[in-house]
């Protein structure tokens, strides 16, 4: 079919894509096209395999399907239901699900931190929750990969995890990052500017560079922020894979001798029409994010696979994870107008690490946020319900609001969870419950992290400071071990129970780190690749993954 | 009283500088306001008292004013589940629908009458219990009231009211940036063509 779709002002995705029949079936089929997915499909049709990707949600043209205004945005979120429920119930939808080629990735402020080192290892290390099957120095190479391919600026030294540097050069700072880096800078506390950030400082091959319009949380019309469909999945196109959107899966196809066979979806047609499709496909991949994934397992159920699909440790869903994000504020005698320049700068890492002074393991980042007037009066109305001329006089001092992120750790607790619910979303298809608590480390965390904001928002030179509790990022839920008793894939992200079934996403975490997840997720899956390259004629998918020696890392 | 901060500002006097697709969302909202087609009368008069009350708009020309229940309704009429569902709320329209219930039971209890018929310190008054999460209501015994107050009634009311271009020119908001983007990032500097802070307008601290 031919594609029509603008990716920036002036580059048209104007080309002819690869379709197979359903009935045809093709090395791999794809569920979800974004930092997992979207890579994935990329390499995998480099290498020569046959690929269909399967994307829930439209592509987002950059001129006709994304504006520069938050209220007309919300088509690039994840809008379908869930339920969601627990002591501290995470809000869905929004910021930290998205809906459409590149997922997530369309609407994320582009953030790129690597993991450190440590957290590979936070058992051994400091006692708490688990360590990776793989170490870092496993990642590593597929890291400064997608720093390349993404890409991503930022400083040539950074001073924390494992030292590197950026290949490109950091991104111009606004008043709201100047304002980070002055603070921290007071206090003596290191600090960065102009990234790690996904948004080069010069032009791209055809996508120009940043025009500082602050608009990266709705899409970039630009072009110039990285987004998955920006970054890899022309070229995946152009290797042969098809990217099939308004395709929303549902079950994974099973045979008899428990392979997958394929995946069954529902795709809208031109007319509104919803048709019951399924793709056949000689392996599967699902790489939907840390609700949809567990999500479509446990709907897959069948006799061979009565509790879902790959679930034979029941952890399937289990230990979901949301960053503590709260978003911390000051107002400045001076203006700031934080809406001008990408919001994501600034950054320390220098908390990131367990500290023994503190009450609390493991650790947290501090990062330049800048929300536009309709998340910045949300953030003044839930911090204590406040409305009225209290609520409007706040928000006549938008211009003088300088705001920062904490980006925190919060731990894995099998309680916290994704699993079905009995209502069903507008396909008929069983929904999500979300089940959420905070914990005393987590509780600690957050509190610590937002009062160190505030002493950066002081030293900077506001006069008063407030904060609120908020969350981003979803991972956990389909957990990578080093035995199918521990976890739901291997080392390659690949399930102990169905050989031929892989999960490529934010969900194989065992641990999140206080980094935004977006350039693991990406490195993972191209670290999966490289293993498929040679594991699939090797015919390695015809047989169970064998568990992995703890003592080999 | 609310002070004019940046007198004579109009980001919609910006406009010809934005893409089609943005100018066309903006000024559709400007322009184009929804009928009611969700709540009835009733619910209709509850609302926009409460409207007034998180968001007072009286000292606007009343052509100026941003009609938010409109918002409201039209959210609810799409039923939209913006993504989620607590798991001890109704949906979105629905807890809507419940809220302004509660709004009258509470004002009911509280002063003996409806929501929209007490002064504004007595509609107030009703507002703090809520906020406070211990407003008399048969409504709030199977809703948490706070849980209402901040994700339902402050999340969409502010809502709408900080995506409408009025509201921008209060707090001096440049609007949509693209294709111009912008040049002056240090020391929170205007672009030439946006508005300066009128000096007695700053808030002292």
């Amino acid at each position: 079919m031919r594609l029509h779709v603008h990716l920036s002002p002036d580059w048209v995705l104007d080309t002819e894509m690869r379709e197979y029949r359903p009935e045809e079936t093709v090395d791999f089929c794809i569920v979800g096209t974004g930092a997992g997915g979207g890579v994935l499909a990329q390499r995998l049709a480099r290498y020569g395999f046959s690929v269909v990707a399967l994307e829930a949600g439209p592509w987002h043209d950059s001129e006709t399907g994304m504006v520069s205004d938050e209220a007309g945005s919300a088509n690039l979120y994840w809008n379908d239901l869930r339920i969601t429920g627990g002591t501290d119930p995470l809000e869905l939808g929004a910021n930290n699900s998205g809906r459409g080629v590149g997922g997530s990735t369309v609407h994320y402020a582009a953030f790129c931190p690597r993991l450190h080192p440590s957290d590979f290892r936070v058992r051994s290390l400091d006692g708490v929750a688990v360590d990776w099957p793989i170490s870092y120095e496993e990642l590593e190479p597929y890291y400064e990969r997608m720093e390349r391919e993404y890409p991503v600026s930022g400083p040539a030294h950074f001073p924390w995890g494992k030292r590197h540097g950026y290949p490109y050069a950091p991104l111009q700072a606004g008043t709201a990052g100047q304002m980070l880096v002055k603070g921290c800078v007071q206090l003596g506390i290191p600090v960065v500017a102009g990234g790690p950030v996904a948004i080069p400082a010069g032009s791209m091959g055809k996508r120009p560079h940043c025009i500082m319009r602050g608009f990266c949380l709705l899409g970039c019309k630009v072009g110039a922020k990285h987004s998955i469909h920006v970054s890899h999945i022309p070229d995946a196109i152009e290797h042969g894979a098809e990217i099939r959107t308004r395709s929303m899966a549902y079950e994974v196809a099973i045979n008899d001798q428990g392979r997958a066979t394929g995946v069954r979806y529902y795709r809208s047609d031109s007319n509104g029409r919803i048709i019951a499709e399924e793709q056949q496909a000689r392996a599967v991949v699902v790489a939907g994010y840390a609700i949809e994934s567990p999500r479509l397992l446990l709907n897959s159920r069948s006799s061979l696979f009565p509790d879902g699909l790959a679930n034979s440790s029941g952890l399937v869903g289990k230990f979901l994870m949301a960053q503590a994000a709260p978003v911390v504020w000051g107002r400045f005698p001076e203006m700031i107008r934080q809406y001008k320049a990408p919001p994501a700068c600034a950054s320390t890492e220098e908390f990131y690490e367990t500290d023994p002074a503190h009450n609390f393991a493991r650790g947290f980042a501090l990062q330049s946020v800048s929300p536009l007037p309709i998340a910045m009066a949300h953030l003044l109305a839930d911090e204590n319900g406040r409305f009225g001329l209290e609520l409007l006089e706040a928000m006549q001092d938008y211009n003088h609001h300088g705001c920062i992120g904490v980006l925190g750790e919060i731990l894995p607790d099998a309680r916290n969870s994704v699993s079905i619910a009995s209502e069903t979303d507008q396909y008929g298809i069983p929904v999500a419950y979300v089940h959420f608590n905070l914990f005393e480390n987590d509780r600690r965390l957050m509190e610590f992290g937002a009062g160190t904001a505030q002493r950066v928002l002081e030293a900077a030179g506001a006069t008063e400071t407030h904060w609120t509790p908020r969350y981003a990022h979803l991972v956990g839920t389909c957990r990578m071990g080093f035995t199918p008793d521990d976890s739901v894939v291997d080392q390659w992200c690949r399930s102990w129970d169905v050989p031929n079934l892989l999960i490529v996403d934010g969900s194989v975490m065992p641990t999140q780190g206080s980094a935004n997840p977006a350039l693991t997720i990406s490195a993972l899956a191209a670290r999966t690749v490289d293993w498929l390259r040679s594991a699939v004629p090797r015919g390695e998918l015809q047989t169970r993954p064998r568990p992995r020696d703890q003592h080999v890392l | 009283m609310v002070r004019d901060r940046y007198p004579g500002w109009d980001v919609l006097s910006q406009r010809g500088h934005w893409d089609e697709t943005t100018r066309k969302v903006v000024l559709d909202r400007v322009h184009n306001v929804p009928p009611f087609r969700y709540f009835d009368s009733s619910q209709i008069i509850t609302l926009g008292a409460l409207c007034a009350r998180v968001i007072p708009q009286a000292h606007r020309s009343p052509e100026r004013r941003v009609p938010i229940a409109h918002w409201i309704d039209q959210y609810c009429a799409l039923g939209s589940s913006g993504g989620f569902r607590f798991e001890d709320m109704p949906p979105r329209p629905v807890a809507w629908t419940w809220g302004l219930d509660g709004l009258d039971q509470s004002a009911g209890a509280l002063f003996g009458s409806r929501f929209a018929e007490l002064d504004g310190d007595r509609q107030d008054q009703v507002l703090e219990r809520i906020r406070a999460g211990d407003p008399p209501g048969e409504v709030w015994a199977r809703m948490p009231a706070r849980r209402w107050w901040i994700f339902i009634a402050l999340r969409d009311i502010s809502g709408a009211y900080y995506a409408h271009p009025y509201a921008w020119d209060e707090i001096g908001f440049g609007g949509p940036a693209y294709p111009r983007g912008y040049a002056a990032l240090n020391n929170g500097a205007p672009e030439p063509w946006e508005p300066r802070e009128a000096p007695d307008g700053r808030r002292r601290t």
